[in-house]
């Protein structure tokens, strides 16, 4: 479970990233992170990730709290998260099956072991094919297929998806989006977006973000800014 | 072992900097290593024979020069007392100028002085026999190695400092440039090594592919400046064996283990490459945890 307890963030004295931000996620939630550019939803993920502290307030991370961890513990808790960006952040100079791998290697996974799971993860995300290729040689939404698959595989409950979909294509949003629908099941997941359709489409909880604030909360929400 | 060859194929100049100046650091340190263990084999070599030479005059009679040898010899501080008389002087001189007919001409064993060569059973003693001897009737002078002692001494102790100077100056400056190449590497791979924190890579695993490229570095510099000093040592050896003359050979005693520095024996060698391999690892080590370092922060 992930908690977020009367949780401030301030960049600067004048202004809060974030104010006194309270709420739960369950496992294997899908949860929306929805605002507008500055509202606070990456800065959510980045204290998830550790990237920043909050000035004020507790967080608590599979149970554990983790409001004070030292920047260079972050491994321990990165470890549990698999992260997709709008703009992938997908090694060039390696394969996609590498780029994926690399996930379980850096949790010190047998090459057996990464294998066979790389394997399914790039089944599971509909680009068995493309693993021995370069990212150069795939598309958007083939290499966001791959950044997903990289976040599933070793053993990851926890998935951050930033603006996943901003780079795509219609058609292939929702390509990516039935892969998250997949996913749901076994994993929790913080998807923030800008993209109304998709929040509406799907119907899952939304939490509203305005100025570093919490809006909103719905558990069968709807992009409404 | 691939990972690391591709990244030297992708920046063969950095390599090429960093290998040199590993290699010339090494070869000067294993230089330096050699001339301090030839110093101190040359000292241990003195020392472990304490040696006075009493000389007699030239009319001096063999029963003065024999009441002095049972004179030292009833002090119980020499291990060995032996009587040069003016012929074998002369046949030494012979000897020794034998490239030189002029030389022997010019000289007869009537023009020489008889000597006592006395070896000590303490390099302490060598000043207590000479005091002993040195007032006797037919001495004219007596020589002992107390003097080549304390100039060798004074020698080593200079070119070991010397050597912890300036070996300490070239480990700095491979420092530099080792860590100063590697962080243009590393500033390239800057937004991989992200990635990898984001996927919760720790430290270690991070620096672990800079700390290995650095090592085997070291290990090429390490092989290459150890085969030069070796065919150095062995092409000198007959050199150095002229050089040294009477002196056969040259040991030295490092942490209770006794090795010899000459003639070439495949021990030191094998000193020498342990050396120069444990001063290239950290340096390696030093160079890449520095590197790493900027960008983990």
């Amino acid at each position: 479970m992930i908690s977020f307890q009367k949780v401030s963030v301030s960049y600067t004295s004048s202004k809060n990233a974030l104010s006194n931000i309270s709420f739960d996620i369950e496992d294997n939630e899908f949860v929306y992170l929805v605002g507008e550019s500055g509202a606070g939803k990456t800065t959510i993920l980045k204290l998830l990730l550790n990237e920043v502290r909050p000035s004020e307030g507790t967080i608590l991370f599979l149970d554990k709290e983790i409001t004070h961890k030292k920047m260079k513990d972050s491994h321990t808790l990165r470890q549990s998260i698999g992260v997709v960006f709008q703009d992938f952040k997908i090694l060039q100079d390696d394969t996609i099956f590498e780029n994926v791998a690399l996930a379980m290697k850096v949790k010190g996974f047998k090459d057996k072991d990464i294998k066979t799971e790389v394997e399914q993860a790039l089944e599971l995300t509909g680009i068995t094919d493309k693993g021995l290729k370069f990212p150069q040689q795939l598309s958007a939404g083939e290499l966001q297929r791959a950044a997903i698959a990289r976040a599933i595989v070793g053993n990851r409950p926890i998935i951050l998806a930033d603006e996943p979909t901003g780079n795509l294509d219609p058609k292939t949003t929702w390509e990516i989006m039935n892969i998250f629908k997949k996913l749901e099941k076994t994993k929790t997941i913080i998807f923030t977006t800008h993209n109304a359709d998709i929040v509406n489409s799907m119907k899952r909880r939304v939490i509203l973000l305005k100025n570093g604030q919490l809006i909103s909360d719905k558990k069968k929400g709807v992009y409404e800014l | 072992m691939n990972e690391i060859f591709t990244s030297l194929r992708r920046s063969p100049y950095q390599t090429f900097a960093s290998l040199s100046v590993l290699f010339f650091t090494l070869l000067l340190s294993g230089l330096l290593f050699i001339s301090l263990t030839f110093l101190y084999g040359v000292l241990n070599y003195v020392e472990s024979r304490p040696r006075v030479i009493v000389y007699f005059d030239t009319s001096s009679s063999q029963d003065q020069i024999f009441k002095v040898k049972d004179l030292i010899e009833a002090s119980g501080k020499s291990e060995k007392v032996t009587y040069i008389s003016q012929q074998k002087a002369y046949d030494i001189y012979l000897e020794f100028t034998k490239d030189d007919p002029l030389l022997s001409e010019m000289t007869s064993p009537e023009i020489l002085p008889p000597s006592l060569e006395v070896d000590a059973k303490d390099p302490l003693f060598l000043s207590e026999i000479a005091q002993l001897v040195a007032s006797e009737e037919g001495v004219d002078e007596v020589q002992f190695q107390k003097d080549v002692v304390n100039n060798l001494l004074s020698l080593t102790n200079n070119v070991r400092k010397f050597t912890m100077i300036f070996f300490s100056y070239l480990a700095f400056m491979s420092i530099i440039v080792l860590s100063t190449t590697l962080s243009f590497k590393i500033a390239l791979k800057k937004e991989e090594i992200g990635i990898m924190k984001l996927l919760g890579a720790t430290d270690m695993y991070i620096r672990k592919p800079f700390i290995l490229e650095s090592v085997f570095l070291g290990i090429l510099a390490t092989a290459l400046s150890n085969v030069f000093l070796i065919t150095l040592l062995i092409f000198l050896n007959s050199t150095l064996g002229n050089f040294f003359a009477d002196i056969s050979k040259l040991d030295i005693k490092i942490l209770n283990f006794n090795f010899t520095v000459f003639p070439f024996s495949v021990t030191f060698a094998s000193v020498m490459l342990t050396v120069t391999a444990f001063f290239s690892l950290i340096i390696t080590l030093i160079s890449s945890f520095i590197a790493t370092n900027r960008y983990l922060k």
